[in-house]
């Protein structure tokens, strides 16, 4: 009776939408105001031909790209302030590197334009130190600093909840069982935050891989991603929303195994005692 | 308005030191264009600011027939506008923006609009919307000063008689450029080709598939329209030549990088260009000789709409020459409301940016709907441009 | 391991010291944690460090493991130095309070852990990780995780997991603490067991004084970042040095007192509350005349009788006010005319016990109470 409330939610904002955008899938070519088509997978096959499937793999290239930036800035910070930190800084320092959060992800953009733009703060101070400048505007580069910086408060947020619960007597266990910082590190810490590490990565992973907002201000030119495809579909002049939900379906598919694999692997961590 | 055009003409307001205030309002508006909350339009209360239920739009006050809800281009009325319509009548003005056609199309199909008296769809809009009979046939009886309008404007082709639909501003599609930096000066579309050296990853075109493919189509000296597939070809292998030299496909947001310098050259709608010509003399605004699009944004009454009797009193009151001309001078956007331009200051009046000659526009063609196929062929090319 | 104790092991060539702390002091952010100790330890010896909670018993402990620096002082293990140190450098393991296990890893592979860091055979790891689990009777578990085992089986793999790297010393930080009581008893045996098997070095940090009565070979009781004393448990019982040390280990009555009269065979002793008391000083006593003085006398060591006793020197007349039958033994509280309370405990002789309230004597020999300086 309890799971009431929450089913018919679920139901209601989850289940309803998905089957909704999966019945549009399956009518090739579906248009709103039409009436719907005979069923078919015209709508899917059409993800296979090398345009899509290179907006699709740029995307991924995009996703995967940051996801990896964000871990490898994102440890030592999470780290640094979750284990090595003074105890009542810890806080302080955590609102400090999640306030950007604060604003909006498109202001953030906005600051990567002035600081990365031809003549912005970056290659003035280049200048300035006697550094050749840099064209990184409207390039991958710039998408993948965009995205990194979006994303890195979140994947510091939850390593620093998984580093925070790390047990540090087990670091001074290994360390008094012979192990180097670095042998500690590998065996001991990055095997019992593994649950956070893949946590932040797939929260990362999955929400830039749905955000258009960066690709599409400091990406340029070739800057298509599958979510700005999905977008143009729907309220773009061709509105084609059959095409549209069948690459919708694709993204909720990529996001539910992966979702599925860390439940499923990430749970056979034994339980702490 | 052309298709998929993220206009925001807040922006045109803004002082060229960027004050804060404009800056917020113009993030404000272009989140909306591009996070995807597309249907969470921003929502203002022009009639009623800072009162306690200005931002429910949540209940439709269809009962009620002394609100007039509104769903019209940023900044096509303001504070103003709608406080002097509120004295006039008595009617109090809720309006909500939307930052493309595509936009307010998909919220009345999904039902999200039928709270909205008056709708501003532009041309091509129209004329889908009357196929699909989402727009009420004008009862001109009820409309005064239908007269007052161009000859250009009295018998459109998208809607024959102005049946369902009554204009209310116009502009072009064009270049703006830096002419202290740039020698020689642009003239024509076929510039952005010979001189793409020059202009090489300091240029940004439209984030419009038809504007960009128009604009190629006409280099080539085809339709703007071109259902041609062959024609269409064509241009796309052409925009894939020009394609290292763009920097950006963006709709808004690229006067910033004009004026630092950072561009030099941006295809733009002659709305946004206006004011930053105002702003900066050393920025131009010209129509490509070859021609280009111009477009009509008009003012509808949904067939959904729960008030239209306050709709008509809208229409009415936005065809006063006087009220007309106000917003002219306000949002500087051109009115084919001939006594209206009439009482515009000179300066305005001149504005050959605004109000083009006629030898200039008879070479520019409205945006035309295409059939399914054809649009298709042309998305295919923009995601293929898009993402090579 | 023999009870024969080395209590300066410099005089003794033939005994290496092991472990040595030379006036070592923590201070934390401003507070000290230990004051200044002094400890050596031998090679083979079961040590000891006993004292209630925040005496500063674990932090010697982390200062030897190598977990903390010393602030002041100096730390040899095997007569070097280990100053600057770091713990993975060290020839030491520890058994930490709550094991400390890696839950990610089965038993197996936390006892291979050490050895594995040490880059050693594969056969040899696995002919030493299958001794260490022989040796703790753990065979049968090595493919489990620690989560999967019961507080005494995880108590044994922390053990086989420190022994395996057959360390110097091996450090044990409250052993038994988290074990129940007759899970604690049995692994008391076997933590003994298991020291005579190996004779490493073991050092192991308690508030259980049973526990460090019973392993130990000598203990250090510690009690506000200082050592109150070193000794062997009979030693540490039967001669406490200090009122904290005989109030610490096992029951005692104290009197506040000071001494009245002294001669080298007997104190003479007036308590706070006007009893005189003798007390034959121990051999170390070289307090003067009206020196404040505790004197403690175990309960056991009280003679109850319901007659005066004229040719006692400490007798004293008082009313039963509780009595708790113990099976083996009869505990009672008496109150004095002087309104001490005193506990006595008498071995259970089957007689009948005496009623509530029955008037009664108690008494001690001088040679069965102490006098400590206050």
């Amino acid at each position: 009776m309890l799971l009431v409330p929450a089913g018919a939610w679920l139901l209601l904002l989850l289940v309803a939408p998905s089957l909704m955008i999966l019945e549009f899938s399956l009518h090739p070519g579906l248009r709103p105001g039409q009436a719907f088509g005979a069923y078919g997978l015209g709508n899917y096959l059409q993800i296979f031909q090398p345009i899509y499937l290179q907006v699709i793999g740029r995307s991924l290239y995009f996703a995967i790209s940051s996801t990896l930036t964000c871990l490898l800035l994102g440890f030592p910070v999470a780290y640094w302030i979750a284990v090595m930190a003074p105890k009542r800084w810890q806080n302080l320092l955590l609102v400090g590197f999640v306030l950007p959060l604060w604003t909006s992800s498109l202001l953030r953009s906005y600051a990567w334009i002035t600081i990365l733009r031809p003549t912005g703060v970056l290659n003035t101070l280049l200048s300035t130190i006697g550094l050749p400048t840099l064209d990184l505007l409207n390039q991958q580069s710039a998408v993948l600093i965009g995205l990194s910086y979006n994303f890195l408060p979140y994947m510091v947020l939850i390593l620093y909840a998984s580093l925070e619960k790390l047990d540090k007597r087990l670091l001074e266990a290994a360390a008094d069982l012979g192990a180097n910082p670095q042998q500690v590190f590998w065996k001991v810490t990055v095997p019992q935050t593994l649950p956070g590490i893949a946590a932040g990565c797939l929260l990362v992973f999955i929400t830039s891989l749905g955000d258009f907002v960066v690709p599409e201000l400091l990406g340029g030119a070739s800057s298509m991603t599958a979510a700005r495809l999905i977008y143009n579909q729907f309220l773009g002049a061709t509105r084609n929303w059959g095409f549209g939900s069948s690459l919708s379906m694709l993204l909720i598919l990529a996001v539910s195994v992966s979702i599925a694999l860390l439940i499923k692997y990430g749970d056979q961590e034994p339980e702490r005692y | 308005m052309p298709p998929t055009n993220f206009r925001n003409s807040r922006f045109l307001k803004r002082s060229p030191q960027f004050s804060m205030t404009t800056r917020r309002r113009f993030l404000q508006a272009s989140a909306a264009a591009t996070t995807g909350v597309i249907l969470a339009n921003c929502q203002r209360n022009l009639s009623d600011v800072g009162s306690s239920d200005g931002g429910n739009t949540a209940s439709p006050t269809s009962g009620s027939t002394d609100t007039l809800h509104v769903y019209t281009w940023a900044d096509y009325t303001d504070q103003e506008l709608a406080d002097s319509f509120t004295q006039k009548t008595g009617i109090r003005v809720v309006s909500d923006t939307y930052d493309s056609n595509e936009t307010m199309l998909a919220k009345l199909q999904a039902g999200g609009g039928n709270i909205y008296s008056v709708i501003y769809p532009s041309d091509y809009m129209v004329q889908k919307m009357i196929g699909m009979g989402m727009l009420t046939e004008l009862d001109k009886s009820q409309i005064e000063g239908v007269d007052n309008l161009r000859d250009k404007w009295s018998n459109p082709g998208y809607d024959p008689g102005n049946a369902h639909s009554i204009p209310t501003t116009w502009g072009t599609t064009g270049l703006i450029y830096n002419s202290t930096v740039l020698n020689p000066n642009p003239e024509d579309w076929a510039y952005l080709w010979d001189e793409q050296r020059q202009i090489s990853r300091k240029m940004t075109l439209l984030d419009d598939v038809r504007e960009v493919m128009g604009a190629s189509l006409r280099s080539l000296g085809y339709s703007y329209n071109s259902v041609d597939p062959a024609e269409i070809e064509a241009a796309h292998q052409r925009l894939v030549e020009l394609k290292p030299a763009i920097a950006s496909f963006k709709s808004f947001g690229w006067e910033d990088q004009l004026m630092t310098g950072d561009t030099v050259l941006s295809m733009v709608y002659s709305v946004d260009a206006i004011s930053a010509t105002l702003e900066n003399p050393d920025l131009n605004y010209i129509i490509p000789a070859s021609g280009s699009s111009v477009w009509t944004d008009t003012m509808a009454i949904p067939t959904t709409a729960p008030n239209p009797e306050a709709a008509y009193a809208w229409i009415n009151f936005l065809l006063e020459p006087e009220n007309a001309a106000r917003a002219v001078e306000r949002l500087k956007f051109a009115t084919p409301n001939q006594p209206a331009f009439e009482l515009l200051s000179n300066e305005l009046k001149e504005n050959t940016d605004l109000f083009p000659p006629d030898d200039v526009l008879k070479n520019c063609e409205g945006i035309a709907p295409i059939s399914q196929e054809i649009s298709e062929l042309y998305d295919r090319y923009w995601t293929e441009l898009r993402s090579a | 391991m023999s009870q024969t104790v080395i209590q300066d092991p410099s005089a003794a060539i033939d005994i290496k010291v092991d472990v040595e702390l030379r006036n070592v002091f923590k201070v934390f952010n401003g507070d000290t944690a230990v004051r200044g100790i002094d400890i050596s330890i031998c090679q083979g010896e079961f040590f000891s460090i006993l004292g209630p909670s925040g005496c500063g018993k674990t932090t010697t402990l982390r200062l030897i493991a190598g977990f903390e620096e010393p602030t002041g002082g100096e730390i040899l293990i095997r007569g070097k130095s280990v100053a600057h140190v770091p713990p993975y450098l060290r020839p030491v393991n520890t058994v930490f309070q709550s094991y400390a296990l890696f839950n990610h890893m089965t038993v197996l592979d936390n006892i291979a852990f050490g050895l594995r860091i040490k880059r050693l055979g594969k056969a040899e790891i696995q002919q030493r990780v299958s001794e260490a689990l022989r040796l703790v009777k753990m065979e049968s578990f090595a493919r489990r995780f620690p989560s999967q085992l019961s507080g005494g089986q995880q108590q044994r793999v922390a053990l086989a997991r420190a022994l395996v790297n057959r360390p110097a010393v091996v450090l044990l930080d409250e052993p038994l603490g988290a074990l129940d009581l007759k899970l604690r008893k049995e692994m008391q045996v076997e933590l003994s067991n298991l020291h005579q098997t190996l004779g490493v070095t073991f050092i192991m940090v308690t508030h259980d004084q049973e526990e460090a009565l019973s392993l130990s070979d000598r203990i250090a009781v510690m009690h506000e970042g200082r050592i109150e004393q070193i000794g062997t448990p009979s030693d540490i019982y039967e001669n406490p040095q200090t009122p904290f040390v005989a109030d610490f280990i096992g029951d005692t009555n104290l009197f506040q007192g000071y001494v009245e009269a002294s001669d080298p065979a007997a104190l003479q002793i007036t308590t706070d509350k006007g009893l005189k008391m003798v007390v034959q000083p121990q051999e170390t006593w070289n307090g003067a005349t009206s020196q404040p003085v505790v004197v403690s006398v175990r309960p056991e060591k009280i003679q109850v009788s319901l007659n005066e006793l004229d040719n006692q020197p400490n007798c004293y007349s008082g009313r039963l006010k509780h009595v708790m039958y113990l099976g083996t033994h009869v505990h009672y509280l008496v109150e004095l005319s002087s309104g001490d309370c005193l506990t006595v405990l008498q071995p259970n002789r089957a007689e009948s016990l005496p009623a509530l309230h029955t008037p009664i004597h108690v008494y001690w020999s001088a040679t069965d109470c102490l006098a400590l300086t206050a």
